[in-house]
């Protein structure tokens, strides 16, 4: 099914391009990305994951930027002494007397360690005095009332901030998190966390129809999230069976099609393109877009080791090599119209990586760093 | 004297001694050309919050601050405790204000959640009626909007007033019979409502009407069947749907087996299809479910053509 014919992405002009359009954007920026200032460490996450995820020596290169990576640790000491502690999304968030860590921010600045340090011994080293502040951080985010998880507290105290959102990113970001600082068994995650109330929120967003969403319209970003938050915690066996069928067949639904009656939308559904053929997207009825290739993908790795033959993953590739990926400046758009961009562009990358084996869905980092790091 | 809601003005942070944001390091990635009024803004916003100063002046200047940089989040959180601290009487003008934020900024998703926070810890008095029109206009502009959605959704559970939402999604699926955040919307009403066994029926004929309009749309085959999941299980699909969802598929023989595509004709409905293909599988007329999964991966939905072909295989073993 796998067209092998064409096989892993080729070193070719394409990629030069690419690697560029990176490096372009840990460079400096212009003053229209003010409004990403605050969460800066994203920007710097989404290019070093994809250099990275593209086998370029990130280590090597930008090795020199690990103190100043650094530097975006910061803790908080709340009023009972505890020592929180995590990492802010730009230094200019670091401000005496505020508690602004960020859980989010948190994990790109956990990964970009990793596409930095060197040896399995320097990670560890760098990670070992922050452990434990990061660890009370992400248990002051979890709600008492539905067992969520928030991305920031409150900038005065360790209560999750009344203004924040929670939903199933976080506490994905939070499992994650855990993850890489060594929780690996259900008891570890229970030390920290409360798992039991996880699990009854990750439950609740379950859909009639398969899929994870909230008040019950199903999204593959949020499967994703589900998924891989519940392939960490080692609970996927706590879906039943009938519901993971429900999820597989919602998830291969998910991939747009320009042939059989799929057709008959063409004129008549304005978010139908049969152009997109072979795309993902991630609701119902809605444009194929980019990054839900890489949300839908994982989500089925996530569910059946089989997912390679359910699936047309070579249309998928097609789709972002032919369609969405921009041939001026070698970045990947959301689709076939809008200007290339970061986000989508490392989702891209983790797409294809994905179908080639080459990378870890559940954590969202190239399969050559979390067997680098034992993870 | 100036107030909350007031235009912000340099002016009144004269005596402020900034605290300057840190630019130009050795080995930084990601360093922005910053406009010279974003550092001043920065640095007059950081020193407030390490002083906390809870007045007029602090929340001009958070209004300024998320004007340019919305993802700030702790500019809105601070924002917030100025609001309860000097400003819960006066929710009107913080909604006012919110509102010209949410228009500015349709995908931020802050706005919700800091709506949210302001409904549920201040808005004792409040009822859904305030929160409708912004709401409206935001799903008009953009009617597959996920946060309006699962704001909108938020809010009624929260007011429990339910008498505006039938007649909404009806109007965006009038608008847009492909609109799944509409029909999804539309369940989430009906499951809410305890409707009785009419409305179950009326409901039943709208949505087989709106699929005669276009049978390949996924969201009202879905809304359909979820209908018949919910509100009746015990019938089970059989009889009517199984003749509304045969209409479709008119002219194929799902007694006979398919060999190739070309000999197979014209549907004009997979999900009718892939329905009967199900029904006749519980049913255990195990070779018509066979032949229409066949059919499907030849023909009508190729592109899951492995799928259904797995499908096959369960139902031999
Ligand atoms: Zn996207």
């Amino acid at each position: 099914m796998v067209n092998v014919s064409r096989g892993n992405w080729p070193m070719d002009q394409g990629q030069r391009k690419l690697v560029k359009f990176l490096e372009r954007h840990l460079g400096l920026l212009p003053v229209t990305q003010e409004g990403n200032d605050v969460n800066k460490l994203a920007i710097v996450f989404y290019s070093l994951e994809s250099l990275s995820a593209l086998d370029e020596l990130v280590c090597k290169k930008y090795h020199p930027y690990k103190s100043w990576l650094l530097k975006h640790y910061t803790t908080w000491v709340d009023a009972d002494g505890r020592e929180l502690g995590g990492f802010v999304g730009s230094l200019n968030l670091v401000i005496p007397g505020v508690n602004s860590l960020s859980l989010a921010n948190t994990l790109f600045a956990l990964v970009c360690l990793l596409t930095l340090c060197e040896s399995y011994e320097e990670f560890e080293n760098t990670v070992a005095p922050l452990r434990k502040p990061i660890i009370k951080f992400i248990k002051c985010c979890q709600l008492k009332s539905n067992g969520a998880f928030v991305s920031v507290l409150n900038y005065q105290s360790s209560e999750p901030s009344p203004v924040d959102h929670h939903d199933l990113r976080f506490c994905y970001i939070a499992v994650s998190i855990l993850y890489l600082l060594g929780d690996r068994s259900i008891s570890d995650f229970q030390r920290h966390i409360n798992v039991g109330k996880l699990m009854e929120y990750i439950m609740a967003q379950r859909c009639d129809v398969g899929g994870f969403g909230e008040f019950g319209e199903p999204h593959a970003g949020y499967t994703s999230c589900a998924l891989s938050a519940l392939k960490l915690l080692g609970q996927l066996d706590q879906l039943p069976n009938t519901y993971k069928e429900e999820t597989i067949f919602w998830l291969l639904s998910r991939q747009t099609s320009g042939e059989g009656c799929e057709f008959l939308q063409e004129g008549k559904n304005e978010n139908y393109d049969a152009l997109d053929h072979g795309g993902f997207q991630g609701r119902e009825n809605k444009f194929a877009d980019t990054c839900y290739v890489f949300w839908c993908l994982n989500s089925l790795q996530c569910l059946t080791p089989e997912w390679t033959q359910f699936t047309r993953t070579d249309l998928a590739r097609s789709f972002l090599q032919s369609r969405t990926q921009n041939s001026v400046v070698g970045g990947f758009s959301k689709n076939d119209e809008d200007d290339p961009d970061l986000y989508h562009t490392c989702l891209a990358i983790a797409g294809l990586r994905l179908t080639e084996g080459k990378f870890n869905g559940e954590l969202c980092i190239p399969l050559a760093l979390s067997d680098k790091f034992r993870l | 004297m100036t107030d909350c809601y007031d235009e912000f003005n340099l002016e009144d942070y004269a005596d402020v001694e900034p605290l300057p944001i840190v630019t130009g390091l050795k080995d930084e990635l990601c360093q922005i050309m910053y406009s010279e009024e974003y550092k001043q803004l920065m640095g007059l916003m950081r020193a407030f919050l390490s002083s906390n100063e809870l007045t007029p002046r602090a929340m001009r200047l958070t209004a300024r601050v998320i004007a340019v940089a919305p993802a700030f989040y702790t500019a809105w959180n601070y924002r917030f405790n100025i609001v309860v601290a000097i400003a819960k009487d006066r929710l009107d003008q913080e909604f006012q204000w919110l509102d010209e934020v949410t228009l500015n900024n349709p995908k931020n998703y802050q706005i919700w959640s800091y709506r949210q926070a302001l409904v549920e810890n201040l808005g004792q008095d409040l009822t859904l009626r305030g929160d409708l029109p912004i709401m409206d206009m935001m799903l008009d502009d953009d009617t597959k909007n996920y946060h309006v959605w699962s704001y909108r959704k938020w809010a009624v559970l929260h007011f429990k007033d339910f008498t505006h939402e039938l007649s909404f999604v009806d109007k965006l699926i009038d608008r847009d019979v492909y609109n799944n955040s509409a029909w999804n919307h539309r369940m989430f009403y009906m499951k809410n409502v305890s409707p009785d066994d009419r409305t179950i029926d009326e409901e039943i004929t709208y949505t087989k009407n709106k699929i005669e309009l276009v049978p390949q749309n996924i969201s009202s085959w879905n809304y359909l069947r979820g209908l018949y999941d919910h509100f009746k299980p015990e019938t089970g699909h059989k009889g009517e749907l199984l003749k509304f969802a045969g209409g479709f598929i008119d002219a194929l023989d799902l007694n006979a087996t398919a060999d190739s595509a070309e000999s197979l004709p014209e549907i004009e409905s997979s999900y009718a299809l892939e329905f009967l293909a199900s029904e006749y599988a519980t049913e255990g007329q195990l070779q018509r479910a066979k032949n229409a999964y066949q059919c499907l991966a030849l023909k009508y939905d190729p592109i899951r053509g492995s799928f259904w072909n797995y499908k096959i295989t369960t139902l031999e073993a």
